[in-house]
């Protein structure tokens, strides 16, 4: 294998103006959520049309029903028809900084401080989410291109500006440029390592539906001293179904729930148990200390692997101070479902009306409102050659094996290129958990900018090896 | 002729002057509400104490840091042996009138007029509510008074001019004032007949007490993705602790809650049955068909006679639009308990908070906000010596048998008589369903007006006894 020495020393000698690069696009306060700051996105945008230009990309700059896109096509003359075609994903839009009073140095204007640590951190907002982590991969590009010339594989780089909003746009985009972004694998770097020296490999997704349930009774609210006793009380209704969603195990009743919840590969277990899950600091942290998921499940299982039924909200009634002797005469829940394994939306909403309707009274109403964005869980099976690749490649650059994480939380995008596209996600990213993203302070470790660009001049290299192997 | 017939007399004799004396009340705005009235309030009241000394009562408007109360008191001339002494309780403030362009004559420009179906009937703020109902009373004094020249009863009349504002200067003024007011038992005149034909008392008030739950579960909001399933979420274990507040049947799951809680006596149960109440066109009306309370009770008992477990509010989480992916750090819910019987409201204070406790795993944290002490049931024995003799006076005028009702809510002056003054009341009014109390177009039948009168004659001459 040839030796990625000048590429590697190439990123090394270059390090500070790749951090230049990324303080510039750090600059920009890309805030896709608030109108305010759309010609800060469009800017964004533009830039970094530039960066991929000069980079000898064509790109464009792509109006969505959002913000707008930036895809870039590097297409190598002369590569063998079984060299991929990458996508690759990021997004150039942040969190709003708010509370501005509780950053240190102003969100928009990057700082590159040494901690009493010795670790060298940049603080911005997007530092890390996702600025920071989508140069890691085109600066790796940049230097692979300085060194080499031409990169061993098809790459198109699609970079959005409404990851933090409404994820619809991108969805809509990808639905009416299928055949443009259709690739062999998208590559995104957006997710974390298992802990500052441990890189991972993220390869499962929960997925997530939301639902609304009203629970209507009287037909108008009653005075509970006249009516108290004889009249159907719809909190009453809509308490008892949400008190036995789980049944003392922690299991979800609803019917059909847990078809398609395939179990985790042993191998995938032992690496989990391998890693110690902290448990009882993941709980403490936020004040808790017993474990409420499934009781036949450890927490990280619970989090990884299991589905769930959450209530993120309810209101009915009086709520305001004091009290009002009334029964309303409607009850509101709001619930979301965490999907795993084969689990889809449709089975679970079906099970969640059956559910009700079987503990409904006769003279109440129950009215359902799915909320959009629904997400399948992503699994991608640890055998698939793209997880050996970044498996061999983080390997060389941290020097230990990357842990094949879990993330309990769901990657919208993740589920639209699979379902738009057919196409997996490769998921490796470099955050850390003290990274605040979303919150004041945000930061990314040099480390992780510096380590992240080699891995992925690594994992390109993999590629390139590949090829001269099928070549040859 | 016997004095009964002889005042009865008078009284019909005297229907028209009786009409204009409570058309002048309601013409005087008397909103408490508004103190743009509060001029009105007091002139109202100087009328009542200038009417009520005309009669011999030793009458006076005593101040208060909000509208004016009247007292009147009336020493029975030439008793012999122990009179009894009744508190007669009414109030003469008002309901705004608003929509005022849904009333068909003024508000305060009382009309008596014949309905389509030949009802005669007075409309006007506060016809029913409470200036007709506690003219009634005042009336059938004044007939006693012209007839006999004196009254068979010692009387104290305590007419209060807040009601309709929640009455705050009245629990203090009882207390500055107990000895003058505390008599052997009151009556109240602000309730109605259980219908146009059925003379009614009401015996039975349900009490209540009021709680307020937080649960803490997580130290701050959590992202539903990143904690769901190993985080507790508040919403369930609240959910989950209400749902198991009642076992299938109804019946509240509390420990102990039931304590002190009697069975309705088999003759007023047969009573209650020949009300012919319908329970189908009582839920109907709201919306419902099948009865939410204990199995194997009917309507009526449930309401009168049985206490409950309602949540009255629940919060917590994002309840705005859309969805948002957070487990909560709290929830919170309101209840109340209607109490019956000899329910203790400390009591089931103290059992429910046990039995919530007993719900929360042991690293969340619940907390209780409660509202005052709560208020044990108001119920005077359907047997007790006044209520037989107010209910043969009823039955004596309305040719029916009384009925003997409760009434599931709390009315709080009868609270008020009973923790101040140590007072049971015995609460007769004339009032009907459709008096659109609080809503335009107010109105108390004339015979309720004047069958009221009456009744009160009746029952002064039976209570005297």
């Amino acid at each position: 294998m040839k030796s990625l020495d000048d590429v590697l020393q190439g990123i090394d000698g270059a390090l500070d103006e790749s951090v230049a690069r990324l303080f510039e696009l750090l600059r920009f306060p890309s805030v896709g959520t608030d109108p305010a700051f759309h010609g800060a996105c469009r800017d964004a945008a533009a830039w970094l049309k530039r960066l991929l230009t000069e980079m000898g990309f064509t790109a464009r700059m792509d109006e969505t029903t959002g913000q707008p896109v930036v895809v870039a096509e590097y297409a190598p003359k002369g590569l063998p028809s079984h060299a991929p075609h990458i996508l690759f994903y990021g997004h150039y839009d942040v969190q709003p900084p708010d509370p501005l009073d509780l950053w240190e140095s102003p969100p928009f204007e990057p700082q590159l401080r040494k901690g009493a640590d010795g670790e060298e951190r940049i603080f911005a907002r997007g530092a890390c989410d996702d600025k920071g982590q989508l140069m890691t991969f085109l600066e790796a590009s940049r230097a692979w291109l300085r060194a080499r010339g031409s990169l061993p594989f098809r790459l198109t780089v699609m970079i959005e500006g409404d990851e933090e909003g409404d994820a619809s746009h991108l969805g809509r985009y990808v639905a009416r440029n299928r055949d443009k972004l259709k690739a062999d694998v998208v590559l995104i770097c957006d997710t974390g390592m298992w802990n500052a020296k441990t890189p991972a490999i993220t390869t499962r997704l929960r997925g997530c539906i939301a639902e609304e349930v009203a629970i209507s009774g009287p037909s108008k609210d009653l005075h509970s001293g006249y009516y108290g006793g004889p009249a159907r009380n719809p909190i009453r209704v809509l308490t008892k179904i949400l008190g036995e969603l789980h049944d003392r195990n922690g299991r979800v009743r609803l019917k059909g729930f847990y078809d398609g919840v395939d179990p985790v590969p042993l191998s995938t277990r032992r690496q989990w148990k391998s890693l110690n899950f902290p448990a009882k600091k993941y709980l403490g942290d936020v004040g808790l200390a017993i474990p409420a998921g499934e009781k036949a499940y450890a927490v990280y299982e619970q989090l990884w692997s299991r589905p769930t039924a959450e209530i993120n909200g309810i209101y009915a009634g009086y709520t305001g101070t004091g009290s009002k002797t009334v029964v309303p005469a409607e009850a509101m829940a709001k619930l979301t479902f965490r999907l795993v394994g084969r689990q889809t939306p449709a089975q679970v909403r079906k099970g969640l009306r059956q559910f009700v309707k079987e503990r409904l009274p006769a003279d109440c109403k129950a009215r359902f409102k799915s909320h959009g964005g629904d997400s399948m869980a992503v699994t991608v099976a640890e055998s698939s050659p793209w997880v050996g690749l970044a498996q061999g490649a983080l390997k060389q650059e941290w020097g230990r094996d990357p842990v094949l994480m879990a993330d309990g939380a769901s990657i919208p995008v993740v589920g639209t290129f699979k379902s738009l596209l057919k196409v997996d996600s490769l998921l490796v990213g470099f955050g850390l958990e003290d990274d605040s993203v979303h919150s004041p302070n945000e930061k990314y470790n040099l480390k992780s900018f510096h380590k992240g660009i080699r891995s992925w001049a690594r994992l390109i290299g993999g590629l390139a090896h590949q090829q001269e192997s099928m070549t040859s | 002729m016997t004095d009964i017939s002889r005042v009865l007399d008078t009284a019909d004799k005297g229907l028209e002057q009786s009409l204009d004396r409570l058309f002048d009340l309601v013409r005087i705005p008397s909103i408490s509400t508004d103190p743009a009235y509060k001029a009105d309030c007091r002139r109202t009241a100087e009328r009542i104490v200038a009417d009520l000394a005309r009669l011999g009562f030793s009458a006076a408007l005593r101040d208060t840091p909000g509208h004016p109360m009247v007292v009147a008191h009336f020493e029975p001339k030439a008793a012999h042996g122990k009179v009894p002494h009744f508190l007669f309780y009414g109030h003469y403030d008002v309901q705004p009138p608003d929509p005022l362009d849904k009333w068909t004559t003024p508000p305060f420009e009382p009309q008596k007029r014949t309905g389509k179906d030949g009802v005669v009937c007075l409309y006007g703020r506060g016809t029913a509510d409470d200036k007709g109902q506690l003219m009634t009373f005042v009336e059938a004094m004044r007939a006693w008074i012209e007839t006999t020249g004196t009254l068979p009863i010692k009387a104290t009349i305590l007419i209060e001019g807040e009601e309709e504002s929640g009455s705050p200067s009245l629990v203090p003024f009882l207390e500055a004032n107990k000895a003058e007011l505390t008599c052997d038992a009151a009556f109240v005149c602000d309730t109605s007949m259980w219908d146009a034909k059925t003379p009614a008392i009401t015996t039975r008030l349900r009490g209540m007490v009021k709680d307020e739950i937080t649960i803490t579960g997580p130290r701050i909001d959590l992202h539903s993705g990143a904690y769901g399933g190993p985080a507790a979420n508040p919403i369930r274990i609240l959910s989950k602790l209400l749902s198991k507040l009642h076992d299938k049947n109804g019946k509240v799951t509390i420990p102990g809650f039931y304590e002190g809680v009697g069975e309705v006596p088999k003759e007023i149960k047969q009573q209650w049955q020949k009300l012919k109440f319908s329970d189908r066109k009582f839920l109907k009306e709201v919306g419902l068909s099948v009865p939410a309370g204990e199995k194997g009770k009917g309507v009526l008992e449930q309401i009168w006679a049985r206490p409950t477990a309602e949540v009255n509010g629940i919060w917590g989480g994002y309840t705005g639009a859309g969805t948002k992916t957070v487990i909560p750090s709290q929830a919170h819910a309101k209840l109340t308990f209607r109490l019956v019987g000899k329910q203790r409201p400390e009591k089931i204070l103290k059992a429910f908070r046990a039995f919530a406790k007993a719900e929360v795993p042991k690293d969340c944290r619940i907390e209780f906000a409660s509202y005052g002490s709560g208020s044990p049931a108001s119920e005077i024995a359907e047997t007790s010596p006044l209520i037989r003799k107010s209910a043969k006076a009823l039955k004596d005028e309305f040719g029916r048998d009384t009925a003997l009702i409760g009434s599931g809510g709390s009315i709080p002056i009868v609270r008020y008589f009973k923790d101040v003054l140590g007072m049971d009341s015995v609460l007769i009014g004339f009032g009907l369903n459709d008096d659109a109390l609080h809503s335009p177009n107010e109105k108390y039948n004339l015979s309720s007006f004047h069958k009221g009168i009456r009744s009160w004659v009746r029952v002064l001459g039976e209570v005297a006894r």
